[in-house]
């Protein structure tokens, strides 16, 4: 008897899950695999009980190949001391070679790019066109432009470049080509007017706490255009962007309105967002209110912090996902196509489980391969005790990952999806590609005076998949802004390279699209910045391919 | 009826502490600039509110009202693990506490827990289901579930008790623009605007529609308008922060707890013990009219007039443009025959509200009560009928036409009084008087 009932039980267990949680039943695995990576990287934040503000919104990370060797590297920015903290050994930003197999070593010394400043922001762009990819970091205090020299180290060419940026608290950092003259420009976000002379600290029912960002000025954005020969021209006011001030934070740049330039959006902090529209020789408006990015449905504005930017939906229409400050939900804004977007948060449960967190890194990204992408959000408070005044807080929470239904809804499966999901931390930047190789992407985090997280995607390999890497030629070199149109039968699916994205961080270089049981890609579109466009046809799935600007032609590595 | 009042007394308080925020931005120095108080001195505030608490708790055991008040000693100092424990323990011992669901409801959002919340507001509203303000907290957790449908339902449920809710009919037209019923969302945001002028929200969300409807022209107009109306908000937002004093703050929460036990002693008849907690909470939040118009009561109560009317002109002095309370000061002064006073106060009710009937009326009772400028007084009666046409006014109308010896208006005046309060006794016998006079 007793057989027989479990067998009913399992026949029930899966006609449900058939028939009911289809698009659920390929589940996500996430395992924390960060002991075993050999990274030591431990983020310090330089506070010493002053609770300057700068201290609660660091800091960001970048994936990305430094060495050309094929395989992803990992480049943590670190606070740094501040007034009245004691320290011995200076902390610095470190760069880790990926070796494969899971394993990284440090190579920050060998590589010269231990930068000592505060750092916020990062991005890697290859603004020298040279074939290698090279690092900004946007700090408080002097900024840090690190060319790569193609042999495994870098050289600090700030100031030859001219962009150090004065002693400004930093915050994203994007390349993108603002022009089409095929060099990558640069845009330089900033937080706000923050001095020691200047710092206050609050409490709350008598606890110290830190300030918020409207008890600091707000200050406007940089923009330098790149010259092309190694140096750069800060065009701030006459391209129009300097004259918004803001609280900058998290920023990704995209072309919005599918007009074949590159615009940008800047999340602010407790203000309304920006999008600064380019009209395609590098001017620009700002038109976050008339297109719907400024603020939420209500028409708030939200303590804004990280952004990244994908086709959720598979419309071919590039969203945005934001993340936000505690009691507000992280905002989905659907493109619809007629330079509107619109708030579908609640309609599409893409704000489920964060109401009570701060929320920081995020990502849109295909984790079990199947076609859409799902959603990762980093969280952890501001504050590093609130629940000392407000116990609806807490001070270390867990991530949470959404999984796209593929019917324009999400559902929380952060209890479901492995034990990379459970541990509590005060996470800020986060990253995302295929560490391993192996056709998923894994993820990257950065936590707030701890070790970083490293979750490697264990998610079962039952779908077929394709990474585009994009080889310009007369465009900027990586491709920077190119747009990509992946069709494998059914499924056409979109997707830009940006450089800089998501909460100060830097990742997804190479493109990855997720293909479902789909086993032939028919078509792929590269619309190169400029509008060129190169078709390629009948691709293999399961590969990474090198799409070179020009060719047509595949390459497979 | 104490049990509403915890809610209600959090509310007002938080309209006093706006009012008295945005009057005094910019005559304040930052807190950058001030010592800061020590943890200290708030955890001795603290500590001083858990024991009234503990002593309510001693002194009312057969009360739920204790309890609640513990909870909300716990909710102000961040514990809500604390303040839902008591209370629940209030639920348990009175399951009729619609306003405890409420606050429940409210902490659950607060959590993230809108399922929780739906259960907590849908208590609520089992036990009262006119609660004012709970329909539209139950709509706000639904759709943030995305149960729009629902959200809806409770909406309109919402605007039938509070036809005045700009908020009910905001979130109606969140919940219309969501179902892409444009037109709809249209009309309710615009019922928001038409209740409350600068809801600058409402005009966020008819330039959402109107671009959605494709009328970029409007969307432009209402974008503008909201603009405008954020920038003038972010303004007094930032004069706000500017002003936070956590210490200052820290004691307006207390003296709600003092409001709270006062209250109860006054209820069981402890005037004395009532007084003296009241004068406390008047003491940590000289800015809370809530304080003064308890102790008016309590006074008034005793048959103190003299204190009465103190603390009226003390609610005044908090709140010097409100007709209301100039009325009862008029008042107090009138039964305290300070006709002086009393002018002066119906005058200044007269000069805040010249479109409420409240200010001609009594006026015109003063000059009544005095015999003087009677045929003033009968132009002030009939500006207060041609306001509004309720039965008080009629009244004094009527009085006086019959001290100017017009019978007849008097007559016509009274009845009208009377068919519109029958059982007045006061309005009876005066038109029994001027039947016999006829």
């Amino acid at each position: 008897m007793r057989p027989s009932v479990l067998l009913l039980c399992a026949f029930a267990a899966l006609c449900l899950c058939h028939f009911v949680a289809l698009p659920l039943c390929g589940s996500i695995v996430l395992t924390d695999v960060t002991k075993k990576t050999g990274i030591t990287f431990i983020h310090t934040d330089g506070s010493s009980g002053q609770h300057y503000i700068v201290e609660s919104v660091a800091s960001g990370l970048a994936l990305f190949d430094y060495d050309g060797d094929g395989d992803v590297d990992i480049y943590f920015l670190n606070g740094a001391p501040l007034k009245g903290t004691k320290s011995g050994k200076a902390p610095k930003n470190e760069l880790y070679r990926n070796e494969g197999n899971w394993k990284f070593t440090n190579v920050t010394d060998q590589a010269g790019v231990g930068d000592t400043g505060f750092a916020l922001g990062v991005a890697a762009g290859d603004y020298d066109n040279d074939g290698d990819q090279d690092i900004y970091v946007n700090n408080y205090g002097p900024n840090v432009l690190y060319r790569n020299n193609g042999d495994g180290t870098f050289t600090d060419v700030t100031a030859q470049a001219g962009v150090a940026n004065g002693n400004k608290v930093g915050a994203a950092v994007l390349f993108f080509d603002m022009d089409s003259d095929g060099d990558l420009d640069l845009f330089v976000a900033n937080y706000l007017d923050f001095t020691y002379e200047n710092h206050l600290m609050r409490t709350s029912k008598g606890i110290p706490k830190y300030a918020g960002p409207m008890d600091f000025p707000p200050m406007s954005n940089n923009l330098f255009r790149n010259n092309g020969d190694g140096t750069f021209t800060d065009v701030s006011i006459e391209s129009g962007v300097g004259k918004h001030k803001g609280w900058g934070m998290g920023g990704v740049c995209a072309d919005y309105d599918n007009d074949g330039d590159t615009d940008v959006y800047v999340a602010n902090d407790a203000y309304a967002n920006f999008l600064f529209q380019n009209d395609g020789t590098g001017k620009f408006e700002e038109v976050g209110l008339i297109t719907g990015l400024a603020y939420d449905l209500h028409g708030d504005e939200q303590g804004s912090m990280g952004v990244d930017c994908g086709d959720y939906n598979n419309d071919g229409l590039l969203d945005f996902y934001q993340t936000s400050y505690a009691q507000e939900l992280a905002t989905l804004y659907k493109n619809l196509g007629n330079g509107i977007f619109e708030d579908v948060t609640m309609a599409t449960g893409a704000g489920a489980g964060m109401f009570p967190y701060v929320t920081w890194g995020c990502g849109l990204v295909d984790f079990d391969n199947d076609g859409d992408r799902d959603i990762f959000v980093v969280c952890g408070h501001l504050e590093d005790n609130v629940e000392l005044y407000d116990t609806t807080g807490e001070t270390f929470n867990r991530n949470i990952l959404l999984m796209n239904t593929g019917n324009g809804k999400f559902v929380d499966v952060s209890d479901k999806s492995g034990d990379g999901m459970k541990p509590k931390h005060r996470g800020r930047g986060t990253g995302f590609d295929d560490l391993d190789n192996d056709g998923d992407v894994d993820v990257v985090i950065l936590n707030s005076r701890d070790a970083p997280t490293i979750l490697r995607n264990d998610t079962p390999h039952e779908n077929h998949w394709l990474q585009v890497q994009l080889r310009g030629v007369k465009t900027n070199r990586d491709g920077v802004g190119a747009r990509v149109k992946v069709t494998a039968s059914d499924l056409v699916q979109i997707d830009e390279v940006h450089s800089g994205r998501g909460y100060q961080s830097h990742y997804g270089t190479r493109l990855h699209f997720g293909l479902g049981k789909r086993n032939r890609v028919d078509r792929i579109e590269v619309r190169w910045v400029g509008g060129a466009i190169d078709v390629y046809q009948n691709i293999a799935v399961d590969q990474l391919v090198v799409l070179t600007e020009g060719t047509s032609k595949t390459t497979r590595r | 009826m104490w049990a509403l009042a915890g809610v209600v007394i959090v509310c007002a308080a938080t309209a006093v502490l706006i009012v008295t925020f945005q009057s005094s931005i910019f005559n304040s120095t930052s807190p950058a600039h001030k010592p800061l108080r020590t943890e200290q001195e708030i955890a001795g505030l603290k500590k001083e509110q858990l024991q009234l608490a503990e002593e309510l708790i001693k002194e009312f055991p057969g009360s739920e009202d204790s309890l609640v008040v513990m909870g909300n000693v716990w909710n102000r100092y961040g514990d809500a693990a604390a303040a839902l424990k008591f209370w629940q323990k209030a639920v348990a011992m009175n399951p009729n506490r619609a306003d405890v669901y409420e606050i429940m409801g409210w902490l659950a959002i607060k959590k993230g827990q809108f399922e929780d919340a739906i259960v907590q507001y849908q208590k609520a509203l089992a036990i009262q289901p006119r609660l004012p303000g709970a329909h539209s907290n139950l709509a706000h957790a639904l759709m943030i579930l995305g149960r729009l449908d629902e959200a809806m339902e409770a909406l309109e449920k919402e605007i039938q008790i509070s036809p005045n809710s700009s908020f009910a009919y905001f979130l109606l037209g969140q919940a219309y623009l969501q179902q892409k019923e444009y037109e709809k969302a249209k009309e309710n945001y615009e019922a928001a605007i038409k209740i409350d002028p600068g809801y600058e929200n409402a005009y966020y969300g008819l330039a959402t529609v109107c671009a959605q409807l494709g009328d970029s022209d409007m969307a432009k107009a209402y974008s503008e308008k909201f603009k405008k109306l954020r920038a003038e908000e972010r303004k007094d937002l930032r004069g706000r922060k500017l002003q936070y004093d956590d210490f200052v703050e820290t004691q307006k929460s207390a003296a709600l707890t003092y409001i709270e036990a006062g209250r109860m002693y006054r209820d069981d008849g402890k005037l004395q013990k009532a007084e003296e907690l009241l004068k406390r909470a008047a003491g940590l939040d000289p800015e809370n009219i809530i304080s003064f118009q308890e102790l008016a009561s309590l006074y008034q109560k005793q048959g103190q007039l003299s204190k009465t009317l103190e603390m009226h002109k003390k609610i005044s002095e908090i709140v010097p443009d409100n007709p209301i309370c100039h009325t009862n000061i008029g008042i107090f002064s009138l039964q305290l025959k300070q006709y002086d006073g009393a002018e002066q106060a119906f005058r200044k009710v007269i000069a805040l509200a010249p479109k409420r009937p409240e200010g001609y009326r009594e006026l015109a009772r003063l000059y009544l009560e005095m015999g003087t400028k009677l045929q003033q007084a009968r132009q002030l009666a009939e500006k207060a009928v041609e306001l509004e046409q309720v039965a008080a006014n009629y009244f004094v109308l009527s009085l006086a036409c019959y001290k100017n010896g017009d019978t007849a208006n008097a007559s016509s005046a009274i009845k009208r009084a009377v068919d519109l309060e029958p059982g007045n006794p006061e309005y009876l016998h005066l038109y029994e008087l001027i039947q016999v006079r006829n």
